[in-house]
């Protein structure tokens, strides 16, 4: 295994592509964090079947993994921190499966939070404060806050807590129920899949 | 790091309480130790060479760095012979994200405030001492305690710093000339302070009301806001007890912490001798 | 003006003037040796160690015998600047503590520090690929625990920070040594300490990628002639690629011990 550090020399740009954790420049591809060189042939077919060739892809895989930071389709875990009848205001704290060091702030718009019947969402039906929910980053959003879609049926609250304090179970899409007080309450629910389960 | 070390890397950034309690019931805690263990404590003694005295302390994660400079004023008006002993903690953004730049955060501010009564009221240090002309010169000992990585427990680490700052200082022979009205001192530093008591803390967090943790960790700390410290000294006095936040606590709970305490104390005090010992040879 | 927010002190204190003994140090002996050991081109022996700070996303220690630095990464994380920003933001501080020079610093920021933050800053934006990291902030801080020459610990600050960026998985073009050299007497001191620089007519401090040979950042002060200039620029080149090798060790060691 060969470790390199950042402005390591790896090898000539005409022989490989420069893939994650390299650059090039002039005739060179140089590594740009802390890792281990690895490389490989990608392959592709086309669609009339024939084998495209590609040329070797050359990449380092980060030893140290920077925290992480959102970007658009990824999917992100985070708690509800304010509400408005517009948009929640969520608070992002795992990105993929990795936590972020430091949370960064999004915002679910009214218009992103289900698929269907979208101008009759009420956010105060959807979601409440503290909960923790499942989403997809939309996009980079305004200067200060990422834009994220819980439409699909996948994503929505995936943990909150009753009136009552208790912990809630979801029952339907749209209901979830206290597990003390078996009282029901509204939110747009992730389809149930243990976030937490070890059989996966 | 496998899936199974990022869910529970995940678990714990959602579900903080939750994720400490899974591994109190099975009495240990995320790092490993058992709940009445402390975290491995160095001291390191005289490693800034620009002071007058310092010492480097190290509990587990948590370093702090305490340096002791010596300079000269006048005294006050009502205590001709009294000098000034000058302790400020300083917990900079470098040593953990939750701090910001600018002047120093309440939190610091307590630190400073505490660690400068318990020298007030455990009269550690005679100012008297500190006289080189009595209504003219005294010494000013301005203390500062720089935190370089915040883990959890840094009054412990600030007062240890602080006490063996102390013990390693070491002062200039100083003449007040009269007629000049200045200070003069010679090069070598040569005369140690004479510290009337060595204090040591040990502090104690209480989770879910019934879960003693011994020298809490920074994530610990975030979710159990109760802390109690006990400061006591060689002979068993207790100099402080100090308990915020929270809920209360159990008189059975304060008494085993001052026992814990106690035995702490014998811990500290022996690091702190082989310490000095090591650096005496050298 | 009184700050509640510390513990003050009496209102005026100064340093007690020190008795020196009358005999001037000598910067070099009949050997052209320097007071501790080395010659004029040597550097004094670095350590370097990262991950200090566990709390940080990464971290670097350097030492230069006396001289002591520790520095601390955090980011990338959001940032606080309410324009949008398709290009990551850096962000340097450099904090001397309070006991780290031979006089007392006061523990607020003054004006020599947002000086050398802002050197830091224009040395190490070249070599961190900003472009990726949209939206976000990174944020460098320093402590000068112990400072033993003030133009050798801005280079060993650039240094240490370069590693710990480093350390923290932040893509970079290259890591970013830095070496200084003192002008005294018309000979080419390498690494002055604190006793050397008192006594130099001018300083040169540069910032280097060995790996692109290119130059980041480069600071003269002083009056100096002109091929002197051109000679410690080619001395601190030399000296950035043998700290680059220090730089490159520290990164990988604690990979290698882990496997």
């Amino acid at each position: 295994m060969r470790y390199v550090t950042p402005g390591t020399r790896l090898c000539f740009a005409s022989e490989y592509e420069a893939g994650p954790g390299t650059y090039e420049r002039e005739e060179y591809i140089y590594s740009s964090v802390v890792g281990i060189v690895q490389e490989f042939i990608p392959t592709v077919s086309t669609n009339t079947g024939e084998e495209k060739k590609q040329s070797k892809i050359i990449t380092v895989s980060k030893e140290k993994h920077q925290s992480s930071i959102p970007d658009v389709g990824n999917i992100i875990t985070g708690k509800v921190i304010r509400m408005t009848t517009r948009e929640a205001v969520v608070s992002i704290m795992v990105v993929g499966n990795i936590p972020c060091k430091d949370d960064y702030q999004g915002i679910i718009r009214s218009q992103d939070v289900r698929a269907t019947e979208k101008d009759k969402v009420k956010i105060i039906e959807s979601y409440r404060l503290g909960d923790i929910v499942k989403a997809e980053v939309i996009s980079l959003g305004d200067a200060r806050s990422y834009y994220l879609s819980t439409a699909k049926n996948e994503y929505g609250v995936i943990y909150a807590q009753s009136v009552a304090g208790a912990m809630m179970v979801p029952i339907s899409w749209q209901n979830m129920q206290c597990t003390k007080t078996k009282a029901v309450e509204l939110r747009k629910c992730a389809k149930p899949e243990d976030l937490f389960s070890k059989n996966q | 790091m496998s899936t199974q070390t990022y869910e529970a890397e995940t678990f714990r950034k959602l579900q903080p309480q939750e994720y400490l309690r899974k591994f109190l019931l099975k009495e240990v805690r995320p790092d490993g130790r058992e709940l009445k263990q402390f975290r491995q404590t160095t001291v390191n003694l005289g490693c800034i060479s620009t002071t007058n005295g310092s010492s480097l302390v190290r509990i587990g994660n948590t370093t702090v760095v305490c340096g002791i400079k010596a300079e000269v004023s006048v005294p006050k008006q009502t205590s001709t012979k009294e000098g000034y002993l000058v302790p400020n903690v300083e917990l900079s953004p470098m040593c953990s994200p939750k701090f910001k730049p600018g002047p120093p955060s309440e939190h610091a501010q307590v630190l400073s405030e505490n660690i400068n009564r318990l020298l007030k009221s455990a009269s550690i240090l005679d100012l008297n001492t500190l006289c080189i002309h009595e209504g003219s010169a005294v010494w000013v000992l301005y203390a500062d305690i720089v935190c370089v990585n915040y883990d959890g427990n840094v009054f412990d680490a600030c007062v240890i710093g602080l006490i063996t700052a102390l013990s390693n200082v070491k002062l200039p022979k100083a003449t007040f000339a009269e007629e000049e009205g200045l200070v003069k001192a010679t090069e070598e530093l040569l005369i140690p302070l004479n510290l009337s008591r060595l204090p040591y803390p040990a502090t104690f967090s209480i989770f879910d009301g019934q879960y003693l943790l011994v020298d809490p960790t920074e994530v610990e700390e975030s979710v159990a806001h109760e802390v109690i410290t006990i400061i006591c000294d060689e002979a068993g006095q207790i100099c402080t007890v100090w308990k915020v936040g929270g809920i209360s606590c159990t008189p059975k709970h304060l008494e085993k912490c001052i026992s814990i305490a106690r035995e702490r104390y014998i811990e500290i005090a022996a690091i702190v001798e082989n310490e000095e010992k090591s650096n005496n040879l050298i | 003006m009184a700050d509640r927010r510390r513990i003050q002190g009496p209102e005026v204190s100064v340093a007690p003037i020190i008795l020196k003994s009358p005999n001037k140090i000598q910067l070099l002996d009949e050997n052209l040796c320097r007071r501790n050991g080395r010659n004029l081109e040597d550097i004094r022996s670095i350590y370097l160690k990262t991950g200090l700070i566990s709390q940080a996303n990464g971290s670097a220690f350097i030492e230069l015998s006396k001289t002591k630095i520790v520095c601390g990464v955090y980011g990338p994380r959001q940032t606080k600047i309410p324009a949008f920003s398709g290009k990551g933001n850096l962000n340097c501080e450099i904090k001397f503590a309070p006991f780290s020079c031979p006089k007392r610093r006061p523990p607020y920021r003054d004006s020599q520090e947002k000086e050398l933050s802002q050197l830091i800053y224009e040395a190490l934006t070249p070599s961190i690929r900003l472009d990726l990291l949209p939206k976000s902030t990174i944020d460098i801080y320093i402590t000068i625990l112990e400072n033993d020459g003030t133009a050798s610990c801005l280079a060993a600050a650039i240094t240490c920070a370069s590693v710990a960026v480093a350390d923290a998985g932040i893509e970079m073009l290259d890591l970013v040594p830095a070496c200084s050299a003192s002008y005294i007497n018309g000979q080419i001191f390498m690494d002055s300490d604190l006793i050397e620089e008192k006594r130099e007519s001018g300083s040169l401090v540069l910032s280097y990628m060995p790996s692109l040979k290119e130059i980041t950042h480069i600071l003269q002060s002083g009056e100096v002639e002109l091929n002197l200039t051109s000679q410690a620029i080619e001395q601190c080149t030399d000296s950035c690629s043998k700290i680059y090798s220090i730089m490159i060790d520290s990164l990988l060691l604690p990979i290698q011990n882990m496997k």
